[in-house]
């Protein structure tokens, strides 16, 4: 099922290439020159692997199957296939998940011993962070390579408001950046994310969604490198409850896959860490926080019958009293944002409503603790990015059993 | 001529005794279908109550958008529902004993009453699909509106769903076959008038948001977008 993500003509040259050591799927948008420059880099790896790279094809088909050049081009072997497909309408988060089966399915193909997966453009980073993905899948035995991107304190703030907190909660592994998108996967775990792809994607595991709580709950080594700042798409205010419905709901789904692993968890533990932090830049620029506090308060005042099917009274009324704040005393607590991550999860479980529209309703909550974040460390300063950030973690952890509670009797409260 | 007048009357005794005790069986008959209905009517109101309290019937309404049953109690909903099959019970044990006399028009009646009954399943069944769509629909657009920021999300959701209840009543009344003509021209000037309301709430109420688009501000408010220093993914 995973082949058929690739097309033909990939495939044909595939099977000329035989195999690889190394697979490296290109989804980021580089230019020839940076294509050129990453597979030099590649090619410095030690005891010389042999590397394909996938790179991803735009608007084009693949390029014909050719035995001659395959053999004649300069290692590694470039294989161009339109990994990213057209956006579908409202969904180029998934568009992406597919790329990443597509990688996946490539990787088993040659029988590489390892894949790395490269979605993103950097900012300040080491010119051979690829490789840096790719040495601890290849040198020592790492299973799950993941990136900690130099962090800017308005960035990446899905990442830091829910997924990294969330999973590092019930996994169990302080993992700053759990979805990636630039990671590196042993053999072992593509194989596992290929194999668990017997159902449809909303019931199977997720490629990206299901990494670490694969690698987790196998006991597998994951290790994470120090990259620079990423470069992040710029906000579009009108597509972002889609992207929360993207992202979330593999991210839930895959809770339910894991329940009895990860609600026998206890605590969380840093993994290893390679390479040095890079700094970067912490200018806010103009930042208008007033919308998203109105978007809140609209949700409050409108959304009230959804929101009540999911949050327990005491939640709503605290809601109730924050949406009641000046604008230059709003702030979200963090506990009160983790336990309402953790209904929503559970609501998402037990189907309380339509996925779509329990995920969509909780954008306006989302721009209320960004609203509350952002005043929070613009004020406070740069060193508080960490601390807000550790003390969001340690709330989840301490909401944990909250959450396990009512996961394992939800009659016990019935909103 | 005494002879005479008591010979009619005699006879016409006769002939009423004579159509009464043939009408008697018919009678009997009719008692007895809508005793033996009414008692399956409450063992099956019993059945259907209970089975429905077990399922939450009251609960899982509320869910669907269906408040205003649910918010009585939990038992109501089921109660209703019970109480409407012991109705359509008795009422087609009363249609099978009135079929009991040997009369044309009885028998004429209770052909029409159940030729009709899927008429009146049919109409059920869309008035249902309807609610159910439209409560999906209002709920849609309520999240859509409220994550775009439109003050009046309320409103549009409550127009959507009215929208499509009112379609979906008049498609059922259409399968009723009442007053088709009537029906007809009400529906069109009540989803008329609710669609020019919604236009004209959306229209003014993006006023601004097209004065600025005519007047080529919106590559200023692209520009305000791309310096939105918030990465969320």
């Amino acid at each position: 099922m995973a082949v058929d993500s690739i097309p033909q003509q990939a495939q044909e040259e595939i099977e000329h290439i035989e195999s690889a050591d190394l697979v490296v799927g290109i989804l980021a948008d580089l230019d020839s020159k940076g294509i050129a420059t990453l597979c030099e880099d590649l090619q410095t790896l030690a005891g010389s692997p042999r590397l394909a790279v996938l790179q991803n094809e735009k608007g084009g088909n693949a390029t014909p199957a050719d035995s001659e050049t395959a053999e004649k081009r300069a290692f590694p072997f470039l294989v161009s296939w339109p990994l990213l497909q057209p956006d579908p309408a409202g969904a180029p988060v998934l568009n992406m998940f597919s790329a990443f089966q597509g990688v996946y399915a490539a990787s088993d193909k040659l029988g590489a011993r390892a894949c790395c997966i490269v979605a993103s453009k950097l900012e300040n980073a080491s010119p051979r962070w690829v490789c840096e993905l790719a040495k601890p899948l290849l040198e020592r035995n790492i299973d799950l390579v993941l990136p900690r991107y130099a962090r800017h304190k308005l960035e990446g703030l899905m990442n830091c408001s829910i997924i990294s907190p969330f999973m590092r909660s019930l996994y169990g592994k302080r993992i700053h950046n759990p979805m990636g998108p630039d990671v590196g996967v042993s053999q072992r775990l593509f194989r596992k994310m290929l194999g668990a792809q017997r159902y449809p994607r909303t019931n199977g595991m997720h490629p990206l969604a299901s990494l670490v709580p694969a690698a987790v709950s196998e006991n597998l080594q994951v290790c994470e490198v120090h990259v620079g700042a990423r470069i992040y798409r710029p906000t579009d205010w009108t597509d972002i409850s889609s992207q929360i419905a993207q992202v979330l709901g593999p991210v839930f789904l895959d809770i339910e896959r894991n329940a009895v692993f990860w609600q026998r968890m206890r605590g969380s533990a840093p993994v290893p860490s390679i390479g040095e932090p890079v700094s970067v830049s912490q200018d806010t620029g103009t930042l208008e926080i007033s919308r998203m506090i109105e978007s809140f308060q609209l949700g409050d005042r409108d959304l009230q019958e959804i929101w009540g099917l999911v949050l327990p009274p005491r939640t709503l009324i605290e809601l109730r009293k924050l949406s009641r704040l000046p604008a230059e005393q709003f702030h979200m607590p963090e506990d009160l944002w983790a336990r309402i991550v953790y209904d929503f999860a559970l609501a998402h479980r037990l189907r309380t409503i339509s996925r779509d529209h329990l995920l969509k309703s909780m954008t306006p909550l989302y721009l209320a603790w960004i609203a509350s974040y952002a005043q929070e460390v613009i004020k406070a300063g740069d060193l508080a990015v960490d601390e807000t950030l550790e003390r969001l973690s340690v709330a989840y952890e301490s909401s944990k059993s909250y959450f396990v509670s009512r996961w394992r009797w939800p009659d016990r409260f019935n909103p | 001529m005494w002879e005479q007048v008591r010979q009619a009357l005699i006879q016409s005794t006769l002939r009423f005794l004579t159509r009464f005790a043939s009408m008697l069986p018919g009678l009997v008959a009719l008692i007895l279908a809508v005793l033996v209905s009414i008692l399956l009517a409450s063992i099956l109101a019993f059945v259907v109550q209970q089975l429905l309290i077990r399922l939450r019937f009251g609960e899982r309404l509320g869910q669907w958008g269906f408040s205003y049953p649910a918010e009585s109690s939990t038992m109501r909903p089921a109660l209703i529902v019970s109480r409407a099959v012991a109705g359509f019970v008795i009422l087609v044990g009363f249609l099978i004993g009135i079929t009991a006399f040997d009369a044309e028009w009885t028998s004429h009646l209770a052909q029409s009453a159940l030729d009709y009954i899927p008429n009146i399943v049919g109409a059920l069944l869309v008035f249902l699909a309807g609610s159910i769509i439209a409560r999906y629909l209002a709920r849609s657009v309520l999240i859509g509106a409220v994550n775009m920021n439109l003050q009046y999300a309320r409103l549009l959701s409550v127009g959507v769903k009215w929208l499509v209840i009112v379609l979906a009543l008049a498609m059922a009344l259409e399968h009723l076959r009442i007053a088709p003509r009537v029906v007809e021209l009400a529906f069109g000037i009540l989803f008329g008038g609710i669609v020019f309301a919604l236009a004209l709430a959306v229209g003014l109420g993006s006023k601004d948001l097209v004065t600025k688009s005519l007047s080529g501000n919106a590559k200023k408010t692209t520009d305000e977008v791309i310096e939105d220093p918030l990465r969320h993914l």
